[in-house]
């Protein structure tokens, strides 16, 4: 799938070796970290590998961690693609996330598959409708689309927050979450006895979906140029609204669904911040994944499997998760350093 | 008594452009020196060499007495030269005060904030600066910040000042009250150096003038007795290889039709422009050039007035609609506008026809029908890539430009916009980019072809309007050329044509 591009060619490749470079170093200050808090950091590190990938159990939690990252991640490098800033993506997912179980509750269908086309449609489709509040806000009051994004998180989050306070909160539950939803709609589990939901290769669809719309369309290719030169975009006849209303929908539409996705995959129910901190991953995957949507894969996976491992070898050796933050945070920084000039130029 | 500045036999040339070819300038205590000459004429390139800001390949300076060479800016200020540049050098969120503090030994590494101020205020009103050394200067207008590089130049004891064209940015009572500036530095027996194309202030203010014209002295006169005409002609030259063209071609059917086009920068403008003719826009860059390109190519909005294109009304199009309706830009501005620099030659050439074939169907790329493309236009273009992959970054600047004009011509436009289209381009691929305007024209095209080169200009054009001041002071048919009144009408002189 190559388009006639010299930065695919040349550019993304050398990036994502960069990326790789700078992961190795993340890793190796954090193995200075583990030894300094009188841990042994190959015994941290092999703990983080064996609880990401050590058994089929394991592998599904690593690999439903990654769906929403995923989906959320390659939208959000759509945006930045296109010099859109959206980091709007955490409440775009919790309206997704929101959206589908109000559809599953409202609209119970026998049917397994139109249940769950319905839910992750609605899903899909709240998010969507989330960032085009922010959209409109950005393009009609002209305030600039990071705060615009990113203040109407916290109002989504709140939002959501309510609903399940009021009408599709479980009474009497002792915690803020809806009833269960019907099983109908409940995404189906890859295989017998392994526990990885649908929303994997639905993600992964997402990104050869995303990666063909940027390389292979028009509208990847004003996009592209977009990103690059708005006066080039201007030149060229592409109408900049235009641009940002697609590419903000679609990634509001990727995010809700991998709320969509979390929901009806992992809980079977909406629960009160089931999505807390989802929005940011896709940030880090997007730029760890060098804004290339296939290469937005391995980067959700890795963040994916960090975390799964990260919480076993809390309960394995004592280490606490809080390092696997801090592995995240060190990657992100290298990564940014590594590839800076992409970004200011 | 010796002059405060003596220059000899300065050479520099970037390439094969020889920017200055043996310039030889003498400015003595107490005088104001006019630096005359169109754009490219070698002026700033004389002005860098001055400061240190680049090398003379040969030629000597003697600046009182003594002998610079080898200097930098530093030294060229530690020396007492000033230069006040278009763009201030100044810091907007600080005070005037602060501002003269600015990288100032003088100034002490303990600010003596008071004693500078005094200064400050001393200074200014000797000179009738009238600044405040408390006021910040963002708060101030383009003539105060002007006022107080001056002041600045004046504290650090700079005998002789270089002010480069000085009055482009301000209102026309500033100019006067800068113009009574300058008076005043010279009767303290200051030197001045004044770059400028406006010829009213010369004359105003000015004890002698030098004429520059493609790197070298076209005159140097005293201002009292100079006639304007005699400057304008200096200025402009006789024009060699005008006959290019010669015969005069019939032009045909009205292809572009603009009727009093108001828009930022332009004031005003009315023409036809016919298929199968060339109509030049002549002028100093800054008069409404690039606001009239724009304008007509709709990325930007015009006030008032209508554009036609074939006819059909396009003043309100956007610029997909006017690209589809056959209007075609060469911007100026190679870096931001017409190309992405980053992306390939291939990419660059469909950058305006995406959405047409061979480039896609129905908002599908075809990378193969692209690349091909590309490879043929290349070839026909002769532009020299490794590959069509390649990044437009890593082509020469004539590549580049090779690349805009293909695109643009490629589409077989009715009429072609270029502004400043061989603009740093060697003789070969200027002499290239002139060719194929005068094939689009006798293949029946129209081109507007606004540059400020105005050789290039006379030896390409059917017809020649000068851009000034946002309008056209005057258009002459072919075989009526007549230097100088161009001259006098780029010069902001004289009414209509």
């Amino acid at each position: 799938m190559r388009g006639p591009s010299a930065e695919r060619s040349s550019g993304a490749y050398a990036l994502i070796g960069r990326a790789l470079v700078a992961l190795l170093l993340s890793m190796l200050c954090a193995a200075v970290l583990i030894a300094f808090s009188g841990g042994n950091p190959l015994s941290a590190f092999a703990a983080i590998a064996s609880g990401a990938a050590g058994s089929p159990h394991q592998i599904a939690v690593s690999l439903n961690r990654t769906a929403p990252y995923l989906l959320a991640g390659v939208g959000v490098a759509l945006c930045f693609r296109a010099g859109v800033i959206n980091i709007g993506a955490e409440g775009q997912i919790a309206f997704g996330g929101l959206g589908a179980a109000a559809a599953a509750i409202a609209l119970p269908v026998a049917n397994p598959l139109f249940a769950i086309a319905l839910a992750l449609l609605a899903g899909a489709a709240a998010g969507a409708a989330w960032a085009a509040l922010a959209t409109a806000i950005h393009l009609f009051r002209n305030v600039h689309e990071v705060l615009a994004t990113l203040l109407l998180n916290f109002v989504a989050l709140l939002l959501v927050q309510q609903m399940l306070a009021g009408p599709i909160g479980q009474f009497g539950a002792g915690f803020l979450q809806s009833p269960l939803l019907p099983a109908a709609a409940w995404l189906p589990q890859l295989a017998e006895g392994f526990e990885a939901h649908l929303g994997i290769f639905i993600a992964a669809a997402a990104a050869v979906v995303l990666s063909f719309l940027l390389w292979r369309t028009r509208f990847g290719f004003a996009l592209r140029v977009t990103g690059r030169s708005r006066h080039a975009a201007t030149y060229a006849g592409f109408s900049l609204p235009r641009l940002t209303w697609g590419v903000m929908l679609i990634a509001g539409a990727l995010a809700g669904l991998a709320g969509g996705v979390e929901v009806l995959g992992v809980h079977r129910r909406l629960i009160e911040g089931f999505s807390l901190g989802f929005g940011f991953k896709a940030v880090t995957v997007a730029l760890l994944g060098a804004l290339e949507p296939l290469a937005v894969v391995p980067a959700a996976l890795f963040i994916g499997m960090l975390e799964t491992g990260g919480q076993s070898m809390q309960r394995q050796i004592g280490i606490p998760s809080a390092l696997v933050a801090v592995i995240e945070g060190l990657t992100m920084l290298f990564v940014l350093a590594a590839t800076a000039r992409r970004y200011t130029a | 008594m010796a002059p405060l500045l003596e220059m000899h036999g300065i050479e520099r040339s970037y390439g094969s452009v020889r920017a200055n070819d043996g310039i030889d300038l003498t400015v003595a205590a107490g005088s104001i020196l006019g630096l005359l000459g169109e754009n490219g004429s070698g002026k700033s390139t004389l002005m860098k060499v001055l400061f240190g800001m680049i090398p003379p390949d040969a030629g000597s300076i003697i600046f009182k007495g003594r002998e610079l060479s080898g200097h930098n800016p530093a030294a060229a200020m530690e020396a007492g030269l000033a230069m006040i540049h278009q763009h201030f050098m100044l810091v907007d969120a600080m005070s005037v005060a602060e501002n003269v503090m600015l990288g100032w030994p003088a100034a002490g590494r303990i600010l003596a904030r008071s004693r500078i101020a005094t200064q400050v205020r001393e200074a200014s009103a000797r000179f009738g600066l009238d600044l405040n050394p408390d006021s910040s200067v963002g708060d101030l207008s383009l003539g105060r910040r002007q006022r107080v590089e001056i002041l600045r130049a004046v504290l650090r004891n700079a005998d002789l000042l270089i002010l480069d064209e000085p009055t482009s940015n301000l209102a026309p009572a500033e100019v006067s009250g800068l113009l009574s500036v300058l008076r005043r530095l010279r009767a303290e027996g200051r030197g001045v150096v004044f770059i400028t194309h406006k010829m009213q202030e010369v004359l105003d203010v000015c004890d002698e003038v030098v004429v520059l014209r493609a790197g070298r002295v076209a005159g140097c006169v005293p201002v009292k007795g100079a006639s304007r005409a005699a400057l304008a002609t200096m200025m402009v030259g006789h024009v060699a290889g005008a006959t290019s063209t010669a015969e005069i071609h019939p032009a045909g059917a009205a292809r572009l039709q603009v009727r009093g086009l108001h828009a930022r920068g332009i004031g005003g403008i009315d023409f036809e422009l016919r298929a199968g003719e060339i109509l030049g826009v002549a002028g100093v860059d800054g008069n409404g050039q690039l606001e009239l390109a724009e304008v007509l190519a709709g990325l930007r909005r015009a006030d008032a007035g209508s554009v036609a294109l074939n006819g059909r009304d396009i003043t309100h199009a956007n610029a997909a609609t006017r690209i589809s309706a056959g209007l075609a830009l060469v911007p100026a501005d190679r870096a931001r506008t017409s190309l992405v620099r980053s992306m390939s030659v291939s990419e660059n050439l469909m950058l305006r026809d995406s959405g047409r074939a061979p480039y896609s169907r129905r908002g599908i790329l075809r990378p193969a029908a692209c690349d091909a493309k590309a490879l043929a236009l290349m070839s026909s273009f002769d532009i020299r890539a490794t590959g069509a992959r390649s990044p437009v970054a890593r082509l020469s600047g004539g590549n580049q430009q090779k690349v805009v004009v293909a695109r643009e011509l490629d589409r077989a436009p009715a009429v072609l916009v270029a502004h400043q289209a061989t603009w740093g381009l060697d003789p070969g691929a200027t002499r290239f980019v002139l060719d194929r305007m005068i094939e689009l024209r006798n293949r029946g095209g129209a081109v507007l072809y606004i540059s400020s080169e105005l050789e290039e200009v006379l030896a390409i054009s059917d017809r020649v309007a000068v851009l000034s001041g946002g309008r056209f002071a005057g258009v002459l048919e072919k075989g009526e050329f007549d230097l100088s009144r161009i001259g006098l009408w780029m010069a902001g002189q004289g009414g209509a044509a």
